[in-house]
């Protein structure tokens, strides 16, 4: 008992340091707590009200629609750790434990029992029991031991797939592969919403009602527990038995199934051993200085799934930006938004923290007597090539919404506006850098000594100056289509984009000149030594 | 100090000229008014308990830490003036081991060797024969991330080689490499300063630095308590000359060795 009492402790101080970890974080936490209670309270008046107004207006809809709804929660909080990034976190590695003489039955219940004890898992409390008065009147007693029986399976299901992951990710090639499948669900997650509130919302609302009709989510074992609850309520036994022991069954299969993971980890039967070694000759095509860097930051970038998944999902702002925009109007998207859209989408540079990026690499890259002007010009040049994306998915939008004529101008203000903040970006990254996580943690994570809103505060204003040198530049670009003319973008947008260049280039070279005075403390910095 | 005080010490004949170099982080002084110098093609030990600041004088001495105060002068190259024409001449192992983890060792050893400006041709053959040197061969396709840390650390030290420098800065380069590896290392360094390179090198294995340094320096809480080759450190501290280089550097840093054991061992 001692040794499961100091498990549950290490985690709930794990977990505090984490927090504790940075200002930012902290201050998180006296908001989200009263949120988080807030949230709860409101989530149970709102469960009440909906299932007493079922219950009276569509009774049969009450098991159908509690049973999705259950279903819903159920697989959002079991794959919570592959989009929370679970795997990359100490916190939940039971592996670490392994060396101690601790027994497995211990592990898997500290692991269980920190988990019950999480405020999330507490915050559903007020919920289930505003859901068991509104279903039961008098079986209060019951139909609360069915629904807490159900989030108990949805608690065990997430450790499973908790420490599925862990067991997994200690394959490095797995592990990255987990990292960057959580990061795509999350963002193709985000976008649902979007997509359901326009053209797609009708479609998915027959969908849904069709799958209620069938009431196909019966099928789902995070919906027994919640059929059980209305069996009681309606004083029908034999049906809360009958779906009360299958919601118990299907409890015991998640915690025999996490269990069973856990015993394999613990006997050491889930080495999935390391990558193995790639047979080809490594090539350096690009030549020069600006060559080598370029390539080694598109290596590496492409290589860390962090960074490839910010990168890939860099494409979905602009393009979110022209839907919404094109939502908006009636008319649709006329040049002059599709010229907005492109100088606002090749700011996006800005705020990069290219040089932070290089984490350890950082101190080899500033031991190498080099130009600092290529050096930075190499960094640059990877990053708009990493945003090429977002230049194409630009370029193919306009294409299709104004046609061939107005792509290649909306393509030049993409990338203008990307080499002119490149220059802008570099000046913030110099004398204001941000240390970053460790390499395969989340980049966007904060990180002990970062400013958090301070740094966007300077990144804002970083885009707001951009914003204003692009400006004559993508007017340049955008001139042959206001005089309709538009045999003349043979001449603007070259010279648009070698005025941009030259910008570039000037303010490069000064920040090139002030790398070179403050690499110390640029390094310093990053590294946390001050 | 001051420019001219560096210019007149600095010798043909000396590959390091260190004068006053002093760090402080916050209220903490690392390293306080460091000063010493290190002839051409000598192997120079710099040794000291952990946390007496020899890696901090390495981070300086590099130009990846700036001194709070004083200057140094390596292979003609001045620290506060010029620290570009300092790195062409350097070669840098560090303790953290500054790596890229997402390249492959080759594609490291490639991605150096450009940098340094190497011509292609140059780069590919130095990288065959390093990767083959310290038998990181069958390794070179594996990224970094994937590399034990014997191998790291061989990477690192390949990387501080590949274009051949004058001197070499060495921070406990012998440690978590396999012995064979290890010798093979030695011999190498040996070799280095037999053509005149410098090696400023730390270790706490301290017989490796009595059989390779001509020279050793030893640190204690940031400041230099004795410097001079072994039988001169003998003398000035009255240690009779069997006193091996362990029993100089325990008296030396005032080493406090515990005899007794354990409560529970008994």
């Amino acid at each position: 008992m001692d040794r499961l009492i100091a498990l549950i402790g290490l985690r709930f101080r794990l977990e505090a340091r984490a927090i504790a970890g940075s200002r930012g974080r902290k201050l998180g936490l006296v908001f989200a707590l009263p949120a988080l209670a807030l949230f709860s309270a409101a989530t149970a008046l709102g469960a009440f009200a909906l299932v007493r107004l079922v219950s009276r207006a569509e009774p049969g809809l009450l098991l159908p629609a509690l049973s999705a709804i259950a279903t819903l929660f159920g697989l959002s909080w079991a794959f919570s750790p592959l989009l929370a990034g679970i795997a990359a976190t100490e916190t939940h590695d039971l592996t670490r434990l392994m060396p101690y003489p601790v027994p497995l039955r211990t592990l898997v219940a500290s692991s269980l029992v920190a988990n019950l004890l999480q405020p999330t898992v507490l915050a559903q409390l007020p919920p289930l029991v505003a859901l068991a008065l509104a279903l039961s009147g008098r079986q209060f007693v019951p139909a609360f031991l069915a629904l807490s029986s159900g989030l108990l399976l949805v608690v065990a299901a997430g450790q499973t797939v908790g420490i599925a992951l862990h067991a997994l990710s200690r394959n490095r090639r797995i592990h990255d592969r987990v990292l960057f499948a959580g990061i795509g669900l999350g963002v193709l997650l985000s976008l649902v919403p979007i997509l359901v509130l326009s053209r797609g919302g009708s479609a998915a609302r027959r969908l849904l009602m069709t799958l209620l009709e069938r009431d196909v989510f019966a099928l789902s074992p995070f919906a027994w527990s919640a059929r059980a609850a209305v069996h009681a309520g309606r004083g029908d036994w034999p049906g809360f038995v009958a779906w009360g022991a299958a919601a118990g069954v299907a409890v015991v299969a998640a915690v025999g199934l996490s269990t069973a993971i856990a015993h394999r980890l613990y006997r050491g039967e889930l080495d999935t051993g390391q990558a193995a070694a790639g047979t080809s000759r490594a090539r350096m095509r690009l030549p020069g200085v600006v060559g080598a860097v370029v390539e080694k930051d598109l290596r590496t970038s492409w290589r860390d799934p962090r960074l490839k998944a910010v990168t890939l999902s860099g494409v979905i702002g602009p393009l979110l930006l022209l839907f919404l925009l094109g939502q908006g109007s009636p008319a649709g998207i006329g040049p002059g938004q599709l010229f907005l859209v492109a100088s606002i989408a090749g700011l996006g540079t800005v705020g990069s923290n290219a040089l932070a990026l290089e984490r350890q690499g950082l101190g080899l890259l500033f031991g190498f007597p080099v130009d600092r002007l290529a050096l930075l010009a190499g960094k640059n040049l990877a990053l708009v090539v990493m945003r090429a994306p977002v230049l194409l998915s630009l370029t193919l939008a306009t294409l299709f919404i104004a046609g061939p004529v107005v792509a290649p101008a909306v393509a030049t203000v993409v990338l203008l506006a990307q080499v002119l903040a490149s220059a802008a970006d570099n000046y913030v990254q110099i004398l204001f850098p941000v240390p970053m996580p460790a390499a395969g943690r989340d980049p966007s994570a904060p990180v002990s000594g970062t400013r958090g809103l301070g740094a966007a505060a300077i990144s804002l204003v970083a885009m707001t100056v951009t914003l204003a040198v692009v400006a004559p530049f993508a007017f340049l670009a955008w001139l042959p289509q206001l005089l309709g003319e538009t045999w003349l973008f043979v001449l603007t947008l070259p010279l648009a984009l070698a005025g941009a260049c030259a910008v570039y280039f000037m303010a490069t070279s000064g920040a090139a000149r002030l790398l070179v005075r403050r690499e110390p403390e640029l390094l310093a910095r990053l590294r946390g030594d001050e | 100090m001051s420019d001219s005080r560096i210019r007149s010490s600095n010798h043909d004949e000396y590959a390091i000229v260190v004068e006053g170099l002093t760090r402080k982080f916050r209220r903490q002084t690392a390293v306080d008014h460091v000063s010493f110098r290190v002839a051409r093609g000598r192997f120079f030990g710099f040794l000291g308990p952990n946390g007496a600041g020899k890696s901090t004088t390495i981070r300086m001495l590099t130009g990846l830490l700036r001194p709070s105060a004083g200057d140094a002068v390596i292979e003609g190259a001045r620290l506060s003036a010029d620290l570009i024409a300092l790195k062409r001449r350097i070669g840098v192992l560090t303790e953290d081991l500054p790596l890229y983890e997402r390249l492959t060792g080759e594609e490291h050893l490639l991605f150096a060797a450009r940098m340094h400006g190497l011509t292609p041709a140059e780069a590919r053959g130095r990288t065959e024969e390093l990767l083959e040197f310290l038998t990181l061969a069958d390794e070179r396709g594996k990224l970094v991330v994937d590399y034990s840390q014997g191998m790291r650390k061989k990477l690192a030290l390949a990387c501080a080689l590949v274009h051949g420098p004058a001197v070499l800065f060495l921070d406990e380069p012998l440690n978590g490499i396999d012995p064979v590896s290890g010798r093979v290392v030695m011999d190498l360094l040996r070799r280095l300063t037999a053509r005149g390179v410098t090696l400023f090198f730390t270790s706490h294995v301290l017989d490796v630095v009595e059989r390779l340094c001509d020279e050793v320096a030893v640190i204690d809480h940031g400041r230099i308590v004795a410097q001079g080759t072994l039988d001169a450190i003998r003398a000035q501290r009255d240690l009779g000359g069997d006193a091996s280089l362990e029993d100089v550097y325990l008296k030396l840093v005032a080493a406090d060795v515990r005899r007794e054991d354990l409560s529970w061992i008994g």
